[in-house]
C-alpha cells in the first residue's frame, strides 16, 4: 500500500459516529485490495506476524470465512473460536475468552455475538487493560453489522465508479431497504452509511416490522408498502426475513409477506430501468425475493457483495492493525 | 472512610447542624441535644447542656430521619455468594438505611412463618429488617400462600416482588388480604406484552438493537389491577413505577380515593434510555430504564408526591453473574449504598427538588406505605437518625462498598456525599 491514510480509530463498533473521510478512507483501501484479489499471488504482506481472532460467539460460516480469507490475504495468523467448542459452558465469561485470545497474542479480535454490546463490551476491556487489541464487530444482536454495510456502501459506489469509488457518488441515490427493519443490525448500519453518503433512503415493511421508532434515524422515510419505497429507486436492498417472525404475531403468513413485499422483476418495474438489488444473505427464495430474480446477473449483486466482502475485510483489517503507530 | 458506628455516647451535642425532618417539615440549622438514644432538644443554639456532653461541630451536615427502604433482595439464604444477612445490614448502615424491607425471594422464599422467623434470627444487629411475606407459595404464582398464619408474623405485608399472570388469583388475594391489615405490593407488568424486552420501546432501543418492550407492558397491567382495587379495598402498593403514563393512572387512582400508594426506584430517577449505548449490564432492570420523558414524569411525580417513595430495589448479583452481555444479565443493580449520595446530587444539590421533599420520599413516605411510624428528627422522639455530609468524595470500589457484590454502573466512580453517622433503635 502506498497511499497515505489517515485512521485513527481504535475498533471499529459500529458506523453511528463514522465520518465522510473514513467512509472514503475504507472505500479507497478496499479498491486496492480488490485490486490485490486479481493478482495470480493474491496475498500482500501487510499483516505478516499479526494474529487476527475470530471470535464468534454466535454461529457463523459466511461472514467469519470472509474475514478469516481476508486475514489470510493479509498473510495474518488466524485463530477460530466456535462456541460449540469453546469454554464458555464452562463457568468463562465473554471477558475470559477475550483474555484467552489476547494472551495467546490476538492483534485484532473479530468479534460476533447474538446480544447487542459485547464487541463494545470487550473493546472496554481490552482498553481498559492496555491491551491494544483492535476491535471489529462482525455483527451483535440487532445493533450493528458495520463490515456488511461498508461491503454494501462499496458495492453500491463501484457500481457508480468502478475506478474511483466515494460516497459522493451516492447523493441523491434513491435507495430502498425492503423487509424485516425491526430485527436487522444489516439495516441499522446501512442506515448510518447511507444517510452520511447523502442517499434518499427508503424504508418498508410492515409496521410490525418497520416501527415509527425509525423515523429517528434522520433522512429516512418509512413507506408500509412497497410500491412508493422502491418507485424509481436506483438500488434496492432486500432483508432476511426470519421464519420465527410469524409466531411472535408479527405477520399473518409468508404467503401475505411475499404478496406484500416479496421482489420479484415485475414489481421492480416502477424502479429505474437500471435498478440493482442487493440482499446481505442468506437469502430465502421465493420470500423476499423470488428464486429466477436471485439468479438474474442483470439485476442481483449479491455475488459482487459476497466477492467484495473480502476486500472491504481486508481493508479493515489493514486499517485498524495501525501499522503506523507501531513501526 | 471510618465504619459507621453503631452506638452512641450517652449524652451529645450536635452543634449548628442542618435538621431535616419531613413530617413536621422542618429545615433548620440548629443545636441538638441527643440524651440516651434520645432526642432531648432542638434550638438555634443551646447553652444549658449536662456535664460531660460530647459535643461534635457538625455545621454543614444533616440530621435527619434514617432512611426506610420499601424493597431490596437479600443473597442468603441461598446466594450467600452475592450477599450476607451481615453485608446486606452492614450495605443498609452504610446507605443511611435504619430500616430495610427485604423482598421475599431467597431460598427458599420467605412463604412460611418458619422461613421468616428464620431471617429474623439470622439478622445480625444493626439497621431494623422488616419483611415482605411472600403472596404465593413458592412465589410461583399459583397458589395463595398461608397469608392468615403469616399476617400473625412481623412481615410488615405481603409480595411476591415479581408479576402475577393470574388476576383472578390477584381478586382472590385481595379479598383473602382484607382483615389482615397488611399491605399488599405488585409489580405491573403484562407477560405477553414484556415479550423478553431488556430496553422501554423507542428510538434509543431501535438505535441500540435491543429487544423492546412498550410502556403498555406495565400500564395495561396496572390498569387492570387498579380495576380490582377499586371493587376490593384492600391497600396496596405498586412497585417499581416506570412509565410516565403510570403516574397519570396513579394520579387518577388517588383521586377516586383508592388505597393505593406507590414507588419508583432511585435508577429509574436517574437513569433512562439514552444510557442504553453503554450497554451496561449494571443497567439492565426490570421493569426496564424508560424513556427520557418517563423519567421526567416519575422525577415530578414523586416531587409531587403522587409516587410516594423511592426504592433502592438493592439486588446484588456477583461478578461472574453481570459479566455478560446487555440483554443476557440478571436484571438488578447495587442501591443501598448508592441511592443518597446520588439523588443528593442530582435533586438537590441541582435545585430540582428541596432537601425535605428528597427526605419524605426515602424515608417517611416509605414508612407510612407500610403504615408504619415514620422516624423523626424532632424533640421527645427516640433516636432514628442520620448524619449525612454532603460533601465528602469517595470512589466507589470493593474497599468503600459494604456489599459482597460490586455491580453498579457507578463502579470506579466518584461520588459525593457521604452519612457519616447512624443512630439506630434499640430493639
Amino acid at each position: 500500500m502506498t497511499q497515505t491514510v489517515t485512521w485513527t480509530r481504535r475498533h471499529l463498533l459500529s458506523l453511528a459516529t463514522f465520518s465522510p473521510t473514513e467512509y472514503d478512507t475504507v472505500l479507497q483501501t478496499a479498491a486496492s485490495f480488490r485490486e490485490v484479489l486479481t493478482r495470480r499471488t493474491k496475498k500482500v504482506p501487510a499483516l505478516q506476524g499479526q494474529v487476527v481472532a475470530n471470535l464468534f460467539f454466535e454461529p457463523s460460516t459466511r461472514t467469519r470465512s470472509s474475514f478469516e480469507l481476508a486475514a489470510k490475504r493479509l498473510s495474518a495468523d488466524t485463530l477460530n473460536f466456535a462456541p460449540g467448542t469453546s469454554s464458555l459452558t464452562k463457568g468463562e465469561t465473554i471477558l475470559d475468552t477475550a483474555n484467552t485470545y489476547w494472551a495467546m497474542g490476538a492483534n485484532i479480535m473479530v468479534v460476533r455475538h447474538r446480544q447487542a454490546g459485547v464487541p463494545q463490551a470487550i473493546a472496554q476491556a481490552m482498553d481498559q487493560l492496555q491491551t491494544g487489541v483492535r476491535l471489529l464487530n462482525a455483527g451483535d444482536g440487532q445493533h450493528a453489522h458495520p463490515s456488511q454495510a461498508l461491503l454494501d456502501l462499496f458495492t453500491l459506489c463501484t457500481q457508480l465508479d468502478w475506478e474511483q469509488p466515494h460516497c459522493q457518488l451516492l447523493q441523491g441515490k434513491k435507495i430502498a431497504i425492503i423487509g424485516d427493519i425491526l430485527h436487522s443490525r444489516v439495516a441499522r448500519s446501512n442506515l448510518w452509511s447511507l444517510v452520511a453518503a447523502g442517499a434518499d433512503v427508503h424504508l418498508a415493511g410492515p409496521p410490525t416490522l418497520l416501527p415509527v421508532e425509525f423515523a429517528a434515524f434522520s433522512g429516512v422515510t418509512l413507506h408500509w408498502e412497497l410500491s412508493p419505497a422502491i418507485a424509481d429507486a436506483d438500488f434496492v436492498m432486500a432483508l432476511r426475513l426470519q421464519q420465527e417472525r410469524m409466531s411472535a404475531h408479527l405477520l399473518p403468513s409468508l404467503r401475505e409477506y411475499r404478496q406484500q413485499f416479496g421482489l420479484t422483476r415485475d414489481r421492480l418495474s416502477v424502479c429505474q430501468p437500471t435498478v440493482k438489488l442487493l440482499h446481505p444473505g442468506p437469502m430465502n427464495r421465493g420470500v423476499e425475493v423470488s428464486s429466477e430474480l436471485a439468479d438474474a446477473p442483470d439485476i442481483s449483486l449479491v455475488p459482487q457483495q459476497v466477492t467484495n466482502g473480502v476486500a472491504v475485510r481486508m481493508a479493515l483489517l489493514y486499517l485498524l492493525s495501525n501499522r503506523g503507530e507501531q513501526a | 472512610m471510618s465504619r459507621v458506628p453503631l452506638s452512641a455516647p450517652t449524652c451529645e451535642l450536635l452543634r449548628q447542624v442542618r435538621v431535616l425532618d419531613p413530617v413536621s417539615q422542618t429545615d433548620a440549622i440548629a443545636d441538638v441535644l441527643l440524651v440516651e438514644g434520645s432526642v432531648v432538644a432542638i434550638a438555634p443554639q443551646l447553652a444549658d447542656i449536662p456535664a460531660a456532653t460530647k459535643i461534635t461541630a457538625a455545621a454543614g451536615q444533616i440530621l435527619a430521619p434514617g432512611l426506610v427502604d420499601l424493597y431490596a433482595h437479600s443473597g442468603e439464604p441461598g446466594h450467600e455468594e452475592r450477599e450476607t444477612l451481615a453485608s446486606l445490614s452492614a450495605a443498609a448502615a452504610a446507605g443511611g438505611f435504619t430500616r430495610l424491607t427485604v423482598l421475599p425471594n431467597t431460598q427458599p422464599p420467605l412463604d412460611s412463618p418458619a422461613a421468616i422467623a428464620q431471617m429474623h434470627r439470622d439478622w445480625p444487629p444493626g439497621a431494623r429488617l422488616q419483611l415482605w411475606a411472600a403472596l404465593t407459595r413458592g412465589l410461583a404464582g399459583e397458589q395463595m400462600t398461608e397469608l392468615g398464619e403469616l399476617a400473625a408474623t412481623d412481615c410488615v405485608g405481603f409480595s411476591d416482588g415479581q408479576p402475577l399472570t393470574d388476576l383472578n388469583l390477584v381478586r382472590r388475594l385481595l379479598e383473602y388480604a382484607q382483615p389482615l391489615g397488611k399491605p399488599l405490593a405488585f409489580v405491573a407488568s403484562d407477560r405477553h406484552l414484556h415479550n423478553h424486552g431488556v430496553a422501554r420501546e423507542g428510538p434509543q432501543a431501535i438505535q441500540a438493537g435491543l429487544p423492546a418492550s412498550p410502556a403498555s407492558t406495565e400500564t395495561a397491567a396496572l390498569a387492570a389491577l387498579l380495576e380490582l382495587v377499586a371493587e376490593v379495598d384492600t391497600p396496596v402498593h405498586f412497585m417499581r413505577l416506570s412509565t410516565a403514563r403510570s403516574v397519570e393512572l396513579v394520579a387518577a387512582a388517588k383521586a377516586r380515593g383508592l388505597p393505593v400508594t406507590a414507588s419508583t426506584t432511585w435508577l429509574h430517577l436517574l437513569r433512562d434510555t439514552t444510557a442504553l449505548t453503554d450497554y451496561d449490564p449494571q443497567l439492565r432492570l426490570e421493569p426496564p430504564l424508560g424513556n427520557p420523558r418517563d423519567r421526567a414524569a416519575l422525577a415530578a411525580a414523586v416531587q409531587q408526591g403522587v409516587i410516594e417513595a423511592i426504592a433502592t430495589d438493592h439486588t446484588p448479583y456477583t461478578y461472574e453473574e453481570t459479566t455478560v452481555a446487555f440483554a443476557d444479565a440478571p436484571p438488578g443493580a447495587l442501591g443501598l449504598e448508592l441511592a443518597l449520595p446520588l439523588l443528593w446530587q442530582e435533586f438537590v444539590a441541582s435545585g430540582q427538588w428541596s432537601a425535605l421533599e428528597l427526605w419524605r420520599s426515602l424515608s417517611s413516605a416509605p414508612a407510612r406505605c407500610l403504615g408504619t411510624p415514620p422516624p423523626r428528627c424532632a424533640v421527645g422522639e427516640a433516636a432514628e437518625l442520620i448524619l449525612f455530609d454532603p460533601q465528602p468524595e469517595w470512589v466507589v470500589d470493593a474497599a468503600n462498598l459494604r456489599s459482597l457484590s460490586g455491580n453498579t454502573a457507578w463502579r470506579g466512580a466518584t461520588l459525593r456525599g457521604r452519612v457519616q453517622r447512624l443512630w439506630l433503635l434499640s430493639s
